[in-house]
This record gives C-alpha cells, structure tokens and sequence, in this order.
C-alpha cells in the first residue's frame, strides 16, 4: 500500500503560537465573534464567557470547522484552511456528546485514528496508550452508549489526544466530571502543557480556570475583554477596579490609620476580624504594609487578595457588562 | 509561566493514503446494520432471486436434468432461454428489492451523526464534507451492489462459462445490468441520504422516502391525464427507471414511459438536487436563528 510521510515538523518548529489575527465571523446578520486578536503561547488557555459568547465559535474558527468572514488564523504557522496539515496537530472536542451509534470506547478512538489514516497497528497502540491517559482502559471494551457522563468526557478527551496533538482545543472538557476524574484529567492537561503543548480548554467552571491556566481568554458578546495571564489581567484594572486584599492582624484598626494616609488606597474597613483593603496600586500597597508592619511590630496572619482570581475578574468585566 | 520542557513527540510515521479513508465509515456503519434481524432476513431474500437464476441458467444449459419430464427437449429449449427478458426481468425485481432495503437502511445513514452534533466529530480530521457524504453513500451502494450488478454480473459470467458461444453476442447485457443497476443504486442511495440528512427522525424519514416513491406516481399520472402529455411520469423516479432499463436491454418501447433521453435527464437532474441539497445540510455546525 502507497502511505505517505507526514512532513509538518518544520512548520511547527518555526511558530509555537496559534495567532488569530483580526477575525470576525459572522452567520449571515447574527455575530460570532468580531474582530479578535489573540496569540496564544504554549500551556493551558482558558476561554472564559457566558453562554452564547462566541468561545464555540472561536473554537471552531480555530480547528478549521468554519471559516472566518474577515481576518486569518494560523495554527503554528498552518492556515486554517489546510485541513491535512492542520488536523494532524491539532486534537478537538466538542462540548456535545457525539458518539457515533454503537461503538464501544475502543472502537470509538480507533475508528477516528483510522480516519486520521494510520495504519491497523499504530492505531490500535495509540488507542491503548490515549485510553490508558485518561484512565478508562477497562471500560474500553464497553459500549460508549453504556458510559457515564464522566466517562464519556474522559473517552472523547482520549480521541482528542489519541494522535499526538500539538494543539488540543477542548470545549468544556471538565462538564460532568466527578472530583477525582477532575483531578486526574487537569493533571493530564498540566503534563501535555508542560511537555510543549497548547491546550486551550473553554469552561465555565471559574475556579478551575483560574487553577489551571497559564493565561485566560474572556469573550462577551463575540469580542475578547481580556487576555493574558490572571495576575496581569487583574493588573490592569486596578484604576476601575480596585484590587480587595483582606489582611488579618491583631491591630486592624491601626493599620487602617496607616495605609488609609495613602492615595492609592481608595477603601479601608474592618471586615470579619481583619482589614479589608481596597487599592489602585497592589504592588505599592505591598510595599507600603511591609513598612507599616516593620514600623509598628503588627502581627500579621494573613494577607489575601479576595478579588484577584478568574471569578473576580469574570464579574467586573462580564458580569457588570450583562 | 510554566517553563515547557518540550518533550512532547508526535508520531512521525506513515499514514495510509487519503483516497482510502472514507471506507472506515461503512465499515462501522455495518456492524451496526446488521445486527437487526429483520434486515438480515431481508437481506438473506434478496438472494434468492439470482439463486433461482443461477438454477434457472444451470437447467438451460443441462436440459438432459430434466429428462426425467419426459417433455420433448425443443418444447424446453423454448421455455429455458437465457436472454434479455431474463435478465430484464431479474433486475426489475433485484431493483425493487433495493429500494426496500434502502428504506430499511438509508434513515439511519446521516441522522444520527447530525442529531448528535456528530459532523464536528468527523469534520476536525484531515476529512472533507465531500468524503464524509461518499463514505456514508458507500454504505448504501456496496450494498445495493450486492443485490443488484453484482449478481447479475456473476450471472451472466455463469452463464457464458456454461456456454462460451453465447458471450460475444450478449455483451451488452453485461453493460446494461452495470450501467442500469448503477444509475439506479445511485439514484437511490443520493435521496436516501438527503432524505436522512434533512429529517432526522427516522420514522417520518421512511415516510418522506415512501411518500416520494408511491405518492408520485399517482401524482405522476394525474399530471399526464389533466394536461393530456407524458413528462408528469419524470416526477416519479419508477417512470424514467423503467424507461431506462427498457433502453439499456432493447426491450420493445412502452407507451407507459417517458422517453429515455428525457428519463436520464429526469434522475440527472434529481441527483443534482439530492447532492445540493446535501452540501447544504452536510456541515460542521449549525446556526440557530
């Protein structure tokens, strides 16, 4: 049989970014996303957005389902319009439970990984080894219909990786999943993150996000608000919204006279036995309480940003907004 | 930021080639086909025909079998002769055949994967609307090929082996059980798969499928007796077959069919449609107005 080598190193070694580049989707008058630039380094994205955002819709922008009204993307340096080469590096899955009729979970990543064109061998060996990844290998023989939600997620996460991805694209990946299989898939997302690979994972389970990934992508309305790492986000909003830093100690009443002095703090209260601070310059307000504390003999508990994380930074730029 | 230690290889090996990766389809497609029953009966009695066949051209070339009828050998040469009517009538019946297996199968071909936002599943590999639509298609026509061309092909191979003289002058009965049975399966296996593509509930799909094969021809004949002409049989895809296979075989001319020019035009025509109709269903997602 005629086979045919795949030759897509070079085009991966020279760009590590999926660059979305000035796109716009639209479906006749209805708007999927508008003019979005994004350049996403390798690690674990997550794409925040309420339902109807656009992150569907940006997902299949990426992997080449659609294509865009206006702007380009490139997947490593392929277009999105080259679906050999692009298919080849990158692993999708959907957010629907699509499970062709009849198959059991074997079949289900081998019939795909055939699709892809391997041969018998090297398909049924990266079905096992993509099976054994996310933990199902006994459940493989069983039918897929007969699977729980969890396992479900975990069998299509299994053919989305089965071909050795470089770009995993995962629409609510973590949806129905127990605690455990939880923990054990964002495991799997931070071992491919931390082995090169792009995994970008839309969700709507905030604290997640914020737990797992390098950078965050947040999407209203089809326009990108945010992006870039959290903290650097956050950043970036101090002058809207200032950050809260909740700091227990056992003056808090004097604290609050000290830090209050400072333009930078906008807020000083006593809150649940400590103090609720709120500034427009955390870095400074950092140094400023490590000056109070030497200056005072303050003992400190803790020190917690209480809206510093990807829920908070949701509800200032999304939820306000809808 | 996490420091990437860059470890993570891909496979570097062969693949099979492209043109070859629509067959994955119907070969999960029948695992699942032929685990009904009532299917595989129905399947096992579209055989019995060319089995009859197959004895039926055995006895006319072993008239001496017979003997025992003590019937004269001219009288049974008279009534065993394998020629056009035979096979003529053979795919006629093989033809029908096809359409009810069609109606037992092609429902399920599309639907299920468009009712499960499956076409994204499939539509995210190096795989194109184009091959997705012939890999289902050749679920329905490898088939429908079983019943129809391939047996009347095995037939007439029979046949000339029982008796090399009668080849040369009936080749073109092989040309016409291929080129008939192929335009038909063809014809066919495209509606089946628009009808599934559009309706995704199967019971109302077998009705859709029924209503255009039955109903048409009434509506056919209403046509022709209210405007007095013959083109409301091109409507009904029986009609332009007939006129078709009437052609293909020699068979002497019915006033009851269209002409076989405008009976190639009318299926031409509708395989058009069928295939528009299809790239417009046949999409990786859906919009929901």
């Amino acid at each position: 049989m005629q086979r045919n080598p795949i030759a897509l190193e070079p085009a991966v070694a020279a760009d590590r970014r999926v660059v979305i580049d000035n796109v716009s989707k639209f479906y006749g008058e209805v708007l999927g996303i508008n003019n979005v630039h994004l350049s996403i380094p390798p690690g674990i994205t997550g794409l925040v957005g309420p339902n109807g955002s656009g992150k569907t819709t940006l997902m299949n922008l990426m992997v080449g389902l659609i294509q865009p009204t206006r702007g380009s993307i490139r997947i490593l340096g392929v277009p999105t319009d080259r679906p050999e080469e692009l298919f080849r590096m990158v692993g999708y899955s959907t957010q629907y439970d699509a499970f062709p009729p009849g198959l059991t979970g074997y079949e289900f990543v081998y019939s795909f990984l055939r699709i892809y064109g391997f041969g018998h061998e090297d398909a049924d060996r990266m079905t096992w080894e993509s099976i054994g990844r996310v933990g199902l290998t006994e459940a493989a023989e069983r039918k897929v219909a007969g699977y729980s939600k969890g396992m479900r997620q975990r069998i299509k996460l299994a053919q989305s990786i089965a071909h050795h991805p470089w770009v995993l694209i995962l629409d609510e990946p973590l949806n129905g999943l127990d605690p455990m299989a939880r923990a054990e898939v964002i495991a799997l997302f931070r071992e491919l993150a931390d082995a090169g690979m792009h995994v970008i994972v839309s969700s709507h389970i905030l604290h997640e996000v914020d737990l797992i990934s390098d950078q965050v992508v947040l999407i209203n309305g089809g326009y990108i608000v945010a992006e870039g790492d959290i903290g650097g986000v956050r950043d970036e909003m101090e002058e809207e919204h200032p950050v809260q830093v909740l700091i227990r100690c056992d003056k808090p009443s004097l604290l609050a006279s000290k830090v209050f002095e400072h333009d930078h703090v906008v807020e000083a209260r006593l809150h649940e036995g400590g103090l609720l601070v709120r500034t427009r310059n955390a870095d400074r307000f950092y140094m400023l309480l490590n000056q109070v504390v030497l200056e005072t003999g303050l003992t400190v508990e803790t020190v917690m940003p209480t809206d510093a994380d990807a829920n908070a930074i949701y509800q200032y730029l999304i939820g306000e907004t809808s | 930021m996490a420091v990437y230690g860059r470890s993570y290889r891909r496979y570097s090996g062969e693949t099979t080639p492209a043109w070859s990766r629509f067959l994955i389809l119907p070969r999960y497609a029948y695992e699942t086909v032929f685990k009904s029953k009532l299917f595989l009966i129905f399947y096992a009695l579209c055989f019995l025909v060319p089995f009859v066949g197959l004895l039926y051209i055995y006895l006319c070339n072993n008239l001496n079998v017979l003997s025992f009828l003590q019937v004269p050998e001219s009288e049974l040469t008279e009534f065993f002769t394998i020629g056009k009517a035979f096979f003529y009538r053979g795919m006629w019946i093989q033809g029908a055949a096809s359409f009810i297996l069609v109606f037992l199968v092609g429902p399920a071909v599309v639907a299920p994967d468009l009712r499960n936002n499956g076409l994204a599943l499939y539509l995210s590999r190096p795989f194109a609307r184009s091959e997705y639509v012939l890999g289902k298609l050749s679920v329905l026509l490898i088939l429908l090929s079983s019943i129809t061309w391939v047996p009347g092909l095995l037939l007439f191979g029979f046949q000339a082996v029982q008796d090399p003289k009668w080849l040369m002058p009936h080749l073109g009965l092989a040309f016409a059980v291929f080129v008939g049975s192929w335009t038909w399966i063809l014809f066919l296996s495209l509606l089946a798969l628009t009808i599934s593509a559009w309706v995704k509930w199967m019971p109302v799909a077998r009705i859709a499928m029924a209503v255009l094969f039955f109903v048409s021809i009434g509506f056919a004949n209403a046509i022709n007796e209210m405007l007095d002409t013959w083109w409301g049989h091109l409507i009904s895809a029986w009609y332009p077959m007939a006129s078709i296979w009437i052609s293909l075989f020699g068979m002497p001319p019915s006033d009851n069919v269209p002409p076989a020019a405008a009976s190639w035009a009318a299926l031409a025509v509708g395989s058009v449609l069928c295939l528009w109709l299809l790239s417009r269903r046949i999409r990786a997602y859906e919009v929901v107005r």
